[in-house]
């Protein structure tokens, strides 16, 4: 616990994308990067980090702040922010109204104006709403130093909680999925003992494409499977691939997804609660996607 | 952190240009200045207040380039070259707008601490959504806490003022107010 | 007999007086005096001073890391080394008393040799700035031998016997860690229960409640010229805090001035930690002869300030198969924290509020209040009450369910009406004003609870209704925890505005806006000529604390009794302006005539300046004391308050039951509070106060783990409800007038959060089939008990 306010520290405001990467390369190590600060900005409220070279990533937003359709991908621009992702052309199109749960869910509409996309990856927490639904769409990211770049995908990104799978001179800078099929759609959920400005006890995405009845494929993700950060289950996908989608299949998946997934009880809930919930909001999403897939909101 | 040795570091000035409520200001700040406190501390702007420090409670949120954003996590240096708007700006010297008219009008003040939050937040919602339903409202003020408990007060504020903007009442007259 | 004072006489010839009587402007809707500043940021709160003031000194607080801990040493060199800092204070340092304990001195502002929980202070740094006095801090090295730590009064104490377990006494400097016990003995309770046909018996718990009032608090000080020290801070009784922070300095009160601003919230909560703030910072400007200013973090001010009370009780309920209650049994615990604070009044409440609002003949209640190594609870919005009522208010239901009887019909059985005593024996007239009755019967038809009663008790599918009513009843003012006596000043001035001067503090309540219209309504002149002068030590008369829903009735009292003096005045000059009886003089500001011929006329400000030439004083001080309240320590008979508000609330929710999770849909609040003076701000609690209910019902409780430590110190962790949790709330009211409150009102401030939680509970309860007798309940805590009881499917 520390007093008022927050550290001090130096900022250093990059001019481009390659300053920045010169700044990182030269004194990664003791850089913290600094996107939307909404996470940065409150740990440093505390004793767990020790800001010292703050590397203010704003100024990048003239390069690293878009939506945009290429080459098959969606791309979105490390530091767009939450705001801007809902005002883009993916909430219009019914295969990613997933990103209209995210943007309703996410914290509060003040907070959306400054939490990024990369900072929401950044973080390496489970509550992490965006990497989560990301997750669904089998997204991958850009991590940029000034040697190159390298893709790696987004469920490799995370190695701990708040431990991030990127080297102290690379940051990220895109994250991009493949289109989607036209008969598949997103959805996120959470809940919690709140209605409004709730983190969640837990969180659920998902992304499913059918074929009539059938899935023919499905990717769901929760703010943790076991690990203390977004992760999917793999098992219950594989379980429901290829089903017909239906209340009873579902249930039946319910066993799938309690054997692989391990659940943490603390001060907000028990285990057990975390499970049900998680597929409670697995059924809903699921159920969910498929009426937008049948022309629902 | 204790045990550990002191390292007396040095933190440069910088100057950065603002502009709040339509006026511009320059001001030195250090680089972990946050933008809440030179509009408080430096330059005057107590209508911004913190509840929290941390983006949780709202109370904080001002208008940068015309996005709500809260004060509380924005470095200052952050802010060099921006629009600021606070509620002091919200309407000309002497007058109310209809946002602040709506919010006297249906009686929902109690400790108060918590409205200029909510007023930034329900012009940003006006700017956005010109004609906001019952949920729209709900979904842009989640994150304006009220402890008084204000609330249902604030949903038919925000439709008032939806009224009198569409009345073409922008600004009434404080004199008039005051009565 | 002793004589009836004349303060006592001019509230109860009043009452008489408008009686039945349209008023002009007591019970309109009316703009708070404070609105205007409040809508456009203009109000000033105590940071917002800062503004002003240049060269100022930062007060930083290093708290202990231990929640239990004998301090061995504090090492502060390097602290006081660190460029930038002035002053490192420790317990040595301090001029005058080391204490700010409120009801008993047990509370140091700085811990020398032991730390008790995790808020505790051990040393102020006084810097240049905010940032080097939080760096410094991290430098002071203490030594500590940490004890084992205690976060439940269960460890301290045994529910059944009410005893002390063996334990490391917290509190070593006293014989116990039990820092109060208090008695009801009535009737005969082993005849009851040989009597009875049904007997309820359940242990309930309720939470440790957070304030979570928007403005963290804060405290600015400016030394004087004469070495005097004036503090502006956030505190609810400023008249306390100039006490303790005199204490603290050694100086005589009248060199401290203590004022008030405007109080972002309150709620109880800005009472004894306004009195450490404000020590803190007159302290820093005592040492360094700088304006100082010390302010609280989200983060400090929960795990620094008082809190509700955690309650764990046992209660046992008797009666006879049609309903009619025989006794009421009650072994309740409250857990006062590492201090205090004001837990023995608490205690005290939770006692007298212990049956419930009614007739019960039969009753053994103890409580006692005890130690733990939790942060120190103190003052909240209903005082000990709301944890009590949640206790009793379940017992009535599910002695309802037990004895097959409709939960209204069994209140309605055994309620207090006029003619009938209390448990403490207290015989209640109709000049007590005894509304709940009604009360009750206007909730129950708006709520057309009868049908949905039915309607909701036979649900499938996976949503499910419920509805659930609850009583309270809620003693006015402070009975005997204190000296119960208020003031206020009124100032007409030569051009004929009106100043109005009260020491009671108005954090957010909107009280002072009642009491300008009771003056208005007296002096017959528009409330919007008075301004109010916020409290100051120095100007605004003490008016006691603003606690205990005290403000309407007691300074209420006190502002009625200066118009009531003013009136007259105005009336003899008038009289011979105009030639007619003083008692024909009508006032309607800004005219003046006689109401046997209106033709006959003058103005307000012309009977204003004839007063100031005929040397009539147009200044008056208005004081009021309520009568003694008695109390017998050992049977808890006699008449603890003067008078009591009553409420019911019916609430409707509905649960998802593969979730748990709870939507309140409309709460029905019906009070009795004598007169509404003030309808908006009456309104305005109701609202506030089922909010509040509802978040202490549903999501709010402080967690500490296992060494002491909060876990949920800050706003996204510590729930609060937002307005998308805020359900329809239909506020209704009831007048049964007081004979002795200002136009027969009694207060409301408290009494708004009292029975909302168990009315939701209740209903929570009904929806479900589900017993559930702990606060908060969660969505996870509903769908495991209905998980447990196979009630639900996914
Ligand atoms: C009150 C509150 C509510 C919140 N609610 C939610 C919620 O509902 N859902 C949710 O998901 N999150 C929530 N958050 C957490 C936070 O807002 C998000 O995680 C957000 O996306 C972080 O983005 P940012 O740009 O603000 O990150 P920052 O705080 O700037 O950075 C976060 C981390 O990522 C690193 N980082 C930032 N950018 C990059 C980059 N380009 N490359 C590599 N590393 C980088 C930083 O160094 C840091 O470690 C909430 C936070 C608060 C304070
Ligand atoms: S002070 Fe900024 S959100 Fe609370
Ligand atoms: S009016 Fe007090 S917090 Fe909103």
């Amino acid at each position: 616990m520390r007093g008022w306010g927050i550290q001090r520290f130096n900022v250093y405001i990059p001019s481009s994308l390659e300053d920045a990467l010169k700044v990182l390369s030269e004194k990664g190590s003791e850089v913290t990067l600094l996107a939307g600060g909404t996470d940065v900005l409150v740990l440093a409220r505390t004793n767990i980090v020790k800001l010292k070279l703050v590397l203010d990533l704003w100024p990048l937003r003239k390069e690293l702040s878009y939506v945009k359709k290429e080459d098959g991908y969606i791309k979105i621009g490390a530091l767009t922010t939450i705001d801007e992702i809902y005002n883009s052309f993916l909430t219009k199109d019914r295969r990613y109204y997933g990103f209209h749960d995210l943007y309703w869910n996410f914290g509060t509409p003040y907070l959306r104006n400054l939490a990024t996309a990369g900072g929401n990856i950044g973080t390496a927490h489970p509550l992490s709403d965006l990497s989560i639904l990301l997750l669904t769409l089998g997204a991958e990211v850009k991590l940029t130093s000034i040697s190159g770049e390298r893709w790696v995908p987004l469920e490799k990104m995370f190695l701990d909680i708040r431990r991030l799978n990127r080297r102290p001179d690379e940051m990220i800078t895109e994250i991009r999925f493949r289109e989607t099929p036209e008969n598949s759609s997103t959805a996120l959920m959470k809940l919690d003992r709140r209605k409004g400005h709730a983190m969640g006890y837990i969180v659920t995405a998902a992304y499913m494409a059918l074929e009539g009845d059938t899935i023919a494929n499905v990717r769901i993700a929760f703010d943790s499977t076991g690990k203390p950060y977004p992760g999917r289950a793999y098992k219950t996908e594989e379980f429901l691939r290829g089903k017909e989608l239906s209340l009873e299949t579902i249930r039946e998946a319910y066993n799938v997804l309690e054997k692989e997934m391990t659940r943490i009880s603390d001060y907000r809930a028990p285990a057990e609660y975390r499970v049900d919930l998680s597929k409670v909001l697995m059924k809903r999403c699921l159920l969910l996607i498929k009426s937008r897939i049948e022309g629902g909101v | 952190m204790a045990g550990s040795e002191t390292v007396i570091q040095e933190y440069p000035d910088i100057a950065i240009r603002l502009n709040v409520n339509g006026r511009d200001y320059v001001v030195t700040v250090k680089p972990y200045e946050r933008l809440i406190d030179v509009l408080r501390y430096k330059l005057g702007f107590t209508s911004v207040k913190e509840g929290c420090g941390r983006g949780e409670c709202g109370a904080c949120v001002v208008l940068m380039d015309g996005k709500l954003v809260p004060s509380c996590l924005v470095l200052a240096i952050r802010a060099n070259g921006s629009k600021i708007v606070t509620l002091e700006g919200l309407a000309p010297e002497g007058k109310l707008h209809a946002i602040q008219k709506a919010f006297l009008d249906t009686l929902g003040v109690q400790c108060g601490f918590c409205f200029p939050g909510v007023i930034i937040a329900t012009k940003y919602l006006l700017d956005r959504v010109s004609d906001p339903s019952d949920e729209d409202i709900k979904n842009y003020l989640e994150g304006q806490l009220c402890r008084c408990g204000s609330y249902l007060r604030f949903i038919k504020a925000v439709k008032l003022a939806v009224k009198y903007i569409k009345e073409g009442k922008i600004y009434f007259d404080l004199k008039e107010v005051k009565g | 007999m002793a004589q009836v004072p004349e303060y006592v006489r001019i509230v109860e010839e009043v009452f008489e007086r408008y009686r039945g009587k349209p008023f002009v402007y007591v019970g309109t809707y009316r703009q708070r005096w404070d609105a205007v500043a409040k809508v456009t940021g203009k109000a000033l709160f105590t940071t917002d001073f800062l503004k002003f003031y240049k060269n100022v000194v930062w007060v930083h607080s290093v708290r202990t890391k231990y929640a239990h801990a004998i301090i061995k040493n504090i090492d502060v060199s390097r602290a006081a080394k660190y460029p930038g800092v002035l002053r490192v204070v420790t317990a040595k340092d301090i001029p005058g008393v080391n204490d700010v304990g409120y009801v008993i001195p047990d509370q140091p502002l700085l811990a020398t040799k032991k730390a008790r929980y995790i808020g505790e202070i051990i040393a102020l740094v006084i810097a240049e700035d905010p940032y080097v006095a939080r760096e410094a801090g991290d430098l002071i090295h203490v030594d500590y031998e940490p004890l084992p730590v205690y976060t439940d009064p269960l460890q301290i104490v045994d529910l059944d016997t009410l005893k002390e377990k063996p334990h490391t006494r917290i509190h070593e400097e006293r014989d116990s860690d039990i820092v109060a016990h208090f008695k009801i003995r009535a009737g005969d309770v082993e005849k009851a229960l040989k009597e009875a046909d049904v007997i309820v018996e359940n242990k309930y718990r309720t939470p440790m409640q957070e304030h979570a009032y928007m403005e963290p608090e804060a405290a600015v000080a400016i030394p004087e010229q004469d070495g005097g020290v004036t503090v502006i801070t956030s505190t609810q009784c400023p008249f306390d805090a100039r006490k303790a922070i005199a204490r603290v300095l050694n100086m005589p009160q009248s060199m401290v001035r203590v004022i008030a601003p405007f109080l972002g919230g309150g709620f109880g909560g800005k009472e004894d930690v306004a009195n450490e703030i404000g020590s803190k910072a007159a302290l820093a400007t005592y040492l360094t002869g700088r304006p100082a200013v010390a302010i609280h973090t989200r983060e400090e001010s929960i795990i620094g300030h008082s809190k509700r009370h955690p309650m764990v009780t046992w209660y046992r309920h008797a009666a006879k198969k049609d309903g009619t209650l025989l006794s009421v049994e009650a072994n309740i615990v409250l857990d006062t924290g590492a201090y205090a604070s004001l837990g023995p009044f608490v205690a005290w409440r939770a006692t007298v509020h212990a049956t419930g609002p009614y007739r019960v003949r039969n009753a053994r209640i103890d409580t006692i209040a005890v130690y733990t190594n939790t942060v120190y609870s103190g003052a909240f919005r209903g005082f000990g009450n709301p944890q009590v009522a949640f206790a009793v208010e379940r017992q009535m239901d599910i002695l309802a369910e037990e004895l097959g009887i409709d939960p209204v019909d069994l209140r309605l059985k055994n309620i207090l009406r006029a003619g009938d005593r209390t448990v403490h024996g207290q015989l209640l007239t109709e000049e007590h004003g005894v509304g709940i009755e009604e009360a009750i019967k206007k909730a129950v038809e708006a709520a057309d609870w009868y049908n949905k009663r039915r309607l909701y008790t036979r649900q499938t599918g996976p949503i499910r209704k419920g509805i659930g009513i609850a009583l309270m009843y809620h003693g006015n003012s402070i009975g005997v925890e204190g000296a119960d006596y208020s003031s206020a000043t009124i100032i007409i001035n030569r051009d004929g505005s009106i100043t109005f001067r009260t020491g009671l503090t108005d954090m957010g309540q909107g009280a002072v806006m009642g009491l300008v219209m009771i003056a208005a309504e007296i002096l017959g002149a528009p409330p919007e000529w008075f301004r109010v002068e916020l409290p100051d030590t120095s100007s605004t008369p003490d008016a006691g604390p603003t606690v205990a829903s005290r403000s309407t009735v007691m300074g209420g009292n006190a502002t009625l009794v200066a118009a009531y003096k003013l009136r007259k005045r105005l009336n003899e000059v008038a009289s011979t302006i105009l030639g007619c009886s003083p008692d024909d003089i009508e006032i309607k500001a800004p005219d003046v005539y006689c109401r046997s011929d209106p033709s006959r006329k003058t103005t307000w400000n012309e009977v204003v300046e004839q007063s100031f030439w005929l040397g009539v004083p147009l200044q008056e001080f208005g004081y009021f004391r309520a009568p003694k309240a008695r109390w017998d320590e050992e049977t808890g008979q006699g008449e603890p308050y003067i008078t009591y508000t009553f409420g019911a609330i019916v609430s409707e929710i509905s649960v998802d039951i593969e979730t748990g999770q709870v939507s309140v849909d409309k709460i029905i609040t019906a009070y009795d509070i004598g007169k509404v003076i003030n309808p908006i701000g009456a309104e305005l609690h109701a609202e506030g106060g089922s909010i509040q209910g509802m978040g202490y019902a549903l999501m709010e409780e402080i967690i500490h783990d296992i060494n002491g430590v909060v876990r949920n110190n800050n706003l996204s962790t510590y729930y609060i409800p937002t307005i998308k949790d805020a359900p329809e709330i239909i506020p209704l009211w009831v007048e049964a007038g007081y004979k002795r409150g200002p136009f027969g009102a009694k207060g409301l401030g408290e009494p708004s959060i009292v029975a909302i939680a168990p009315s939701i509970v209740n209903a929570v309860s009904h929806a479900l089939g589900i017993r559930f007798n702990e606060i908060p309940i969660p969505p996870h805590k509903i769908y495991l008990a209905l998980k447990r009881e196979g009630k639900t499917r996914l």
